[in-house]
C-alpha cells in the first residue's frame, strides 16, 4: 500500500487502524477485497519508523495496531503536500489515483478536479512526446510501433481521467 | 395465404403513409382513363336523334336540289325538266315541292352571313313540315329560322333580321331532318355560290313564303330549287340515289339519300372523338411519366425496405410484388374513377346539337370498354413500376439498407464540360448527370404537354388560314368547330395542371434526393442563390428540351390526326410564347421547393447525412 | 489594439447560441470568448453533447449565433448575410467534417478542385492548385481515384486538400479523426503537422487526445462554455522509456 495514501488519509484528522483500513475498503469496493488485511499496519509502521507519523496509545484499549491513534506529523504534513503536486504517473495501478482523488476530497485537501487536470496536462506532454517520436520515424519501423503502443495507452488513460473529471465534477456542492 | 396478406398489409400501410403521391397518381391516371373512356364511348351516338327528327317532320327519304344546273332568270313557278322526272319516278310515293331557294345575306346582331332561305306553303307539306319549337310557322313579312341556326347568330322570336335588303320579323324556330344539320349545311354540296363557286361552311337555313323568296333572288344570285321524296322503301335510298345520279364531272350530286343525312349530323361527334383517342393516349404517356417518377423518386426508401424485407426472409419476388401491388391498386380505382367521369362526361359531348331535337341517350358502357380501360391503366402502372420494381429486388441486401444501393451515377463527360460553365449551370448540370433517368422523365412530361399545346395551335391556325371566312362576311361560330375548341381546351388545360404538379413533384424527389450535394456545394462557397439558380437550371434544361421536340412531335401528331387535309403552320411567335412559357413556368414552380430546400442550415443537413 | 489586431486571426466575444424555447432552452454555446492568433493550431477538448461541433459551425458561418460578436481578420462577421458567409467561405475559411462529405460521384481531384470552381477560377488554373495540394496530402497518384476507392485516412486528407483550395485564412475542423482508426489517424495528423509549420491557422474540435496534445493551445468545453485552457509546454517529468516497461 503506497505510503501517501496513508498518510493523506490522515490528514484530515488522527484515525485508528481499523478506521484507516474501513475507508480503505470503502474506497476500494471489491478490489479491497484482495487487499491484505495487515499490509496496511506494516505501512503504518515503516511510517511511524520513518517519522512521519506517531502512534498514541488509547487509554483503556490493548496495545495492538488497530487499536492504536495515528497522527500525522509535521514532516509527514509536508510530504503529502510533495504529493498531492506530484504528477508521475504509476505503471500498472490505477489504484493509487483513484485513492489520491478520494483521499483529497475527503480531506479537502484540494480539489479533485485540479489533480485531475494537472495529471492530464501531464499526460497529454507525454503523448505529444510520443505523438512526434512515432512522427519522426518511417512507415511500419518497429520503434514506431511500440511508440504506437505507448501512445494507445496514453490514450486511453486519458479518457479515464476525463471520466474522473467528470466524476468529481458531479460531485462538486453547487456554489 | 400468409404471403398475399403480408402483400396486401404491407401495401396499403405504405399507400397511408404517401397520400399526397398516391393522390397524384390517381388523378394522373384518371384524367388518362376518363379522356380514353370518352373516346371509346362516343361511337354512333347521334343516329336516335335524327331518327326522331325524321319521324316527328315527316322527313323525306331522298333531296333533290337544282343546284348545279345552268342558271335560270326566271322567277317562274315552273321546275327545271329534270325535277319533274324525280317526282315521277319507281319508288316514289310521296313529294313535297319544288321550292325555290334563294341565296341572300342575312344581316343580325352585328353577324353577316350567308343563308339559304326556301319559300314554302303556310299549309304543312306532305314530306318535310319543318317542326316548329318556338313560335309560329311562315306567313307573310315573317321568317322561321333553323333553331341551331338561330342559336348561333343569337337571335329569337320577335326578333328582326334583314335578308338582303328586306326586314323580316323572326316569327318562329324550326328543326328539320331534310337539309343536313347547322354548320353542314353545304356539307353534299347543296349550295352553290354564283359562278359556281361553294358557299361558305357556316351557311344557315331559313324559311319564308315562296313569294318573299322568290323577291329574295338576284341576277347574281339566281333562285334553286329543292324537292323532297318519300320512297316506298326507305331502305332503298341509296340505291335510289345512284341510279338518279348526274353522270361524274357534271357538278354536285343533286341527290342525296336520308342515311347521308343522318351522317351529317354524326360528324359533330366524330370530330370530337377523332380529337379525344389521340388525347387519351398522351394524357396516358403523360400517366406512365409521372407514375415512373414517382416509383422512382421512392426507390431509396423502397430499397430500404426492400433490404428490410429480405433480411426478415422476405425473397426478392416478394419485394417487388409489394411495390407492384401499390401502383396496381391505385390504377385500377383510377380507371374506375375514370370510367365513371368519362361516363358522365359523355352527354356534354355527344349532344346533337340544336339542329335536331331528342336526346342520344346515356352511351352505353360495354364490357370491351370497360376491360380495354382497366387493362390500358393497368398497363400503365405496371409499364413504370416494372423497373423500379425489378431494380430495387435485384440488389444486394446490405447495400439497400445502408442506402447506398444506387449511388449516384458519374458522368465523367458531362463533369468536364460542367467546368466551364458559370456556377449555377456547373451545379445544375451536375445535378443532372446525377439522375439521368428522373431528367429524362420531366422532359418527356413536358415535351407531351408541349406536342398537346403545338398540335392546338395548328389547328387553331389550320382554322384561321384554310377556313377562314374571306370578303365581307363575319360569319356566325361555327358549332362544330366551337366544340372541338372547347375539348382541346380542356384538355391543354388538364394536361398542363398535370405536367405542373409533375414538375413540382418532381423538383420535390430531386431536394430531397439532394440535400448532401447541396450542403457540401453550400459549405464550400455556394451562395443561396446560386443553388436555386442550380436546381432551376437542372429542371430548365430538360424543360427546354421538351419544349423544342414538343415542335416537329406537335405537327407529327397533327399530320397523322388529320390524315391529309390541309394543315396550316401557327405564327412563330405564338411558337415562341410557348416555349417562353413553359420555362418560366417551371422556373416558377421549382423555385418553390427550391427555396425551401436552400432554407434549412447547412450544419443540420451534414449532421444527419451520414454518408 | 492594433498590434493584437494584424496578428489575431479569429476573435470571438460572447458567443452564444440557444435552441429551443422556455423550458426546453438549451444553451449550446455559452458566452465563449475565444482569441486565435495567426498560425496557431487550438484544439477544443470536451464530451459529447458540450457543444463544441455547435461552436466550429458557428465560427465557420454554417450556422447564425444567437448573440456575441466574431470578427474574422478584423472584419466583423457575424452579422453577414447568406450570401456574404457563402462567399466567406469560399475564400477565407476551409472546413473539415468528420464524416468527410466528399461528393461520390467526383474524383479526388474534381473534389479538390470544386471550391475553386465555385469561386469563379477558370478550370485549368482549378485543377492544377488542386493537383499540387493532393500531392502535398501525398495523394498525387490517387488523384483519379473515387471516393469509395479510397481508404478513410486517404479521403480525409483529399478533404483537407479541398479546404485549402481557396487558400482559406483559417481551416476549421470538426473531428477530423472521430472515424479513422489510429493508422489512418496518424496519416491525418502528419499532414496537419505540416500545415502547422506551413504556418495554417488551425481550429481543431476533437475528443481524440492525440490531436490535443499536438496543438499550440488546447481548450476544454463543458456544457457551452469554455472551463479550462492550457499550453503544453515543458518537458514531462518521465522517460518514455518508463511508460514503455523498461526499468530506467
Amino acid at each position: 500500500m503506497q505510503q501517501e495514501v496513508v498518510l493523506a488519509m490522515l490528514a484530515k484528522e488522527p484515525s485508528h487502524g481499523y478506521q484507516l483500513r474501513a475507508r480503505l475498503q470503502q474506497a476500494l469496493g471489491p478490489l479491497g477485497d484482495a487487499m491484505n488485511a495487515g499490509q496496511i499496519y506494516v505501512t503504518l509502521a515503516r511510517l511511524e519508523k520513518a517519522g512521519l507519523v506517531t502512534a498514541e496509545h488509547s487509554a483503556g484499549l490493548p496495545d495492538r495496531p488497530d487499536r492504536k491513534m495515528y497522527v500525522l506529523t509535521a514532516a509527514g504534513q509536508q510530504r503529502v503536500a510533495g504529493w498531492l503536486t506530484e504528477v508521475s504517473w504509476p505503471r500498472p495501478g490505477l489504484a493509487e489515483f483513484h485513492l489520491k482523488l478520494a483521499a483529497t476530497a475527503a480531506a479537502r485537501l484540494a480539489d479533485p478536479i485540479a489533480i485531475v487536470d494537472a495529471q492530464r496536462r501531464e499526460l497529454l506532454r507525454r503523448l505529444r512526446d510520443a505523438q512526434r517520436a512515432a512522427m519522426a520515424e518511417p512507415d511500419r519501423s518497429d520503434a514506431g510501433l511500440l511508440l504506437e503502443g505507448i501512445v494507445l495507452r496514453l490514450q486511453a488513460d486519458l479518457r479515464w481521467l476525463e471520466a474522473c473529471e467528470r466524476n468529481w465534477a458531479g460531485r462538486r456542492s453547487p456554489s | 395465404m400468409g404471403r398475399i396478406l403480408l402483400v396486401r398489409r404491407l401495401a396499403t400501410r405504405d399507400l397511408r403513409h404517401r397520400p399526397a403521391q398516391a393522390v397524384l397518381l390517381l388523378l394522373v391516371i384518371t384524367a388518362a382513363m376518363a379522356t380514353l373512356t370518352l373516346g371509346l364511348i362516343l361511337h354512333g351516338v347521334t343516329s336516335k336523334p335524327y331518327g326522331q327528327t325524321r319521324a316527328a317532320t315527316a322527313g323525306p327519304d331522298v333531296v333533290a336540289s337544282s343546284v348545279g344546273f345552268p342558271s335560270s332568270k326566271e322567277t317562274s313557278a315552273s321546275a327545271p325538266g329534270r325535277f319533274a322526272t324525280l317526282d315521277h319516278a319507281p319508288g316514289v310515293t310521296a313529294h313535297s315541292g319544288p321550292y325555290p331557294v334563294a341565296w341572300p345575306v342575312v344581316r343580325a346582331h352585328g353577324i353577316t352571313a350567308e343563308v339559304m332561305a326556301e319559300g314554302r306553303d303556310e299549309a304543312p307539306a306532305l314530306v318535310d313540315q319543318p317542326k316548329v319549337i318556338q313560335g309560329t310557322w311562315v306567313r307573310r313579312g315573317g321568317v322561321v329560322m333553323e333553331r341551331a341556326f338561330a342559336d348561333a347568330v343569337g337571335v329569337h322570336v320577335g326578333d328582326h333580321i334583314a335578308l338582303g335588303d328586306q326586314r323580316f320579323r323572326v316569327t318562329g324556330i324550326a328543326v328539320t331532318a331534310a337539309v343536313p344539320v347547322y354548320s353542314q349545311v353545304c356539307f353534299y354540296g347543296g349550295c352553290s355560290g354564283p359562278g359556281g363557286q361553294p358557299r361558305s361552311f357556316d351557311t344557315g337555313l331559313v324559311w319564308l313564303t315562296q313569294a318573299a323568296a322568290r323577291g329574295l333572288a338576284t341576277p347574281g344570285d339566281p333562285l334553286t330549287y329543292y324537292l323532297n321524296l318519300r320512297l316506298r322503301d326507305p331502305a332503298a335510298a341509296p340505291a335510289f340515289v345512284s341510279e338518279h345520279q348526274p353522270p361524274p364531272g357534271s357538278g354536285p350530286p343533286p341527290v342525296t339519300a336520308w342515311q347521308s343525312l343522318r351522317d351529317a349530323a354524326a360528324t359533330l361527334v366524330a370530330q370530337e372523338q377523332h380529337v379525344l383517342v389521340p388525347a387519351s393516349w398522351l394524357l396516358g404517356l403523360l400517366a406512365v411519366a409521372s407514375v415512373a417518377v414517382v416509383a422512382g423518386g421512392r426507390m431509396t426508401e423502397q430499397e430500404k425496405r426492400v433490404g428490410l424485407l429480405k433480411a426478415a426472409g422476405g425473397t426478392p419476388p416478394l419485394a417487388a410484388a409489394v411495390l407492384l401491388a401499390e401502383h396496381l391498386v391505385v390504377a385500377l380505382v383510377a380507371a374506375g374513377a375514370g370510367l365513371a367521369a368519362g361516363w358522365l362526361a359523355a352527354p356534354l359531348l355527344t349532344s346533337p346539337g340544336a339542329s335536331l331535337v331528342g336526346s342520344p341517350g346515356p352511351p352505353s358502357l360495354t364490357w370491351s370498354t370497360v376491360l380495354l380501360v382497366a387493362a390500358a391503366a393497368v398497363a400503365a402502372a405496371a409499364a413504370s413500376t416494372l423497373v423500379p420494381a425489378l431494380r430495387a429486388a435485384r440488389v444486394s441486401t446490405v447495400a439497400a439498407l445502408a442506402g447506398a444501393a444506387h449511388p449516384p451515377r458519374r458522368r465523367a463527360a458531362l463533369i468536364k464540360l460542367s467546368a466551364w460553365l458559370p456556377v449555377p449551370l456547373l451545379l445544375g448540370l451536375r445535378l443532372i448527370a446525377r439522375r439521368p433517368r428522373r431528367v429524362l422523365l420531366s422532359a418527356a412530361s413536358l415535351a407531351v404537354t408541349a406536342t398537346t399545346i403545338v398540335a392546338v395551335l395548328i389547328y387553331h391556325a389550320t382554322l384561321s388560314q384554310h377556313f377562314a371566312r374571306s370578303g365581307p362576311f363575319s360569319g356566325a361560330p361555327d358549332p362544330g368547330n366551337g366544340r372541338v375548341s372547347e375539348v382541346l381546351l380542356v384538355i391543354t388545360v388538364v394536361m398542363a395542371i398535370l405536367a405542373a404538379a409533375n414538375a413540382i413533384f418532381t423538383t420535390w424527389a430531386t431536394v430531397l434526393d439532394t440535400r448532401r450535394f447541396w450542403a457540401i456545394a453550400r459549405s464550400l462557397g455556394a451562395t443561396p442563390q446560386q443553388t436555386i439558380a442550380g436546381l432551376s437550371a437542372a429542371q430548365l434544361l430538360p424543360a427546354l428540351a421538351g419544349a423544342l421536340i414538343g415542335i416537329p412531335a406537335g405537327t407529327a401528331l397533327y399530320t397523322a390526326v388529320q390524315n391529309g387535309g390541309p394543315q396550316g403552320s401557327p405564327p412563330a411567335w405564338s411558337l415562341l410564347a410557348m416555349v417562353l412559357g413553359m420555362l418560366l413556368a417551371v422556373a416558377g414552380l421549382t423555385a418553390i421547393p427550391a427555396r425551401i430546400g436552400a432554407r434549412r442550415p447547412v450544419a443540420e443537413i451534414l449532421q444527419s447525412e451520414t454518408a | 489594439m492594433s498590434d493584437i489586431g494584424s496578428t489575431c486571426m479569429l476573435r470571438a466575444r460572447g458567443l452564444r447560441k440557444e435552441f429551443g424555447r422556455d423550458a426546453a432552452l438549451v444553451h449550446a454555446v455559452d458566452e465563449v470568448d475565444l482569441d486565435v492568433a495567426a498560425g496557431e493550431t487550438v484544439a477544443v477538448m470536451g464530451p459529447s453533447g458540450c457543444g463544441k461541433s455547435t461552436l466550429l459551425h458557428l465560427l465557420g458561418g454554417l450556422d447564425r449565433a444567437s448573440g456575441g460578436t466574431l470578427w474574422l481578420h478584423g472584419r466583423r462577421i457575424d452579422q453577414l448575410g447568406e450570401k456574404a458567409l457563402a462567399r466567406l467561405r469560399r475564400g477565407a475559411i476551409g472546413f473539415v467534417f468528420q464524416a468527410f462529405h466528399l461528393m461520390d460521384e467526383l474524383t479526388a481531384v474534381e473534389n479538390v478542385e470544386l471550391p475553386a470552381l465555385l469561386a469563379g477560377r477558370s478550370p485549368r488554373t482549378a485543377r492544377r492548385h488542386a493537383l499540387g495540394l493532393l500531392d502535398q496530402a501525398g495523394l498525387a497518384d490517387r488523384a483519379k481515384f473515387l471516393p469509395s476507392a479510397l481508404s478513410g485516412g486517404q479521403r480525409q486528407r483529399a478533404a483537407i486538400a479541398r479546404a485549402l483550395a481557396n487558400d482559406p485564412l483559417v481551416v476549421l475542423a470538426d473531428e477530423p479523426t472521430g472515424n479513422l482508426d489510429s493508422a489512418a489517424t496518424l496519416e491525418v495528423l502528419r499532414l496537419f503537422e505540416s500545415l502547422h509549420v506551413a504556418g495554417q491557422t488551425l481550429i481543431i474540435v476533437t475528443h481524440d487526445s492525440r490531436i490535443a496534445a499536438t496543438a499550440d493551445r488546447l481548450i476544454s468545453m463543458r456544457d457551452g462554455a469554455f472551463v479550462d485552457e492550457t499550453r503544453l509546454t515543458g518537458s514531462t517529468t518521465g522517460q518514455l522509456a518508463d511508460l514503455a516497461g523498461l526499468e530506467g
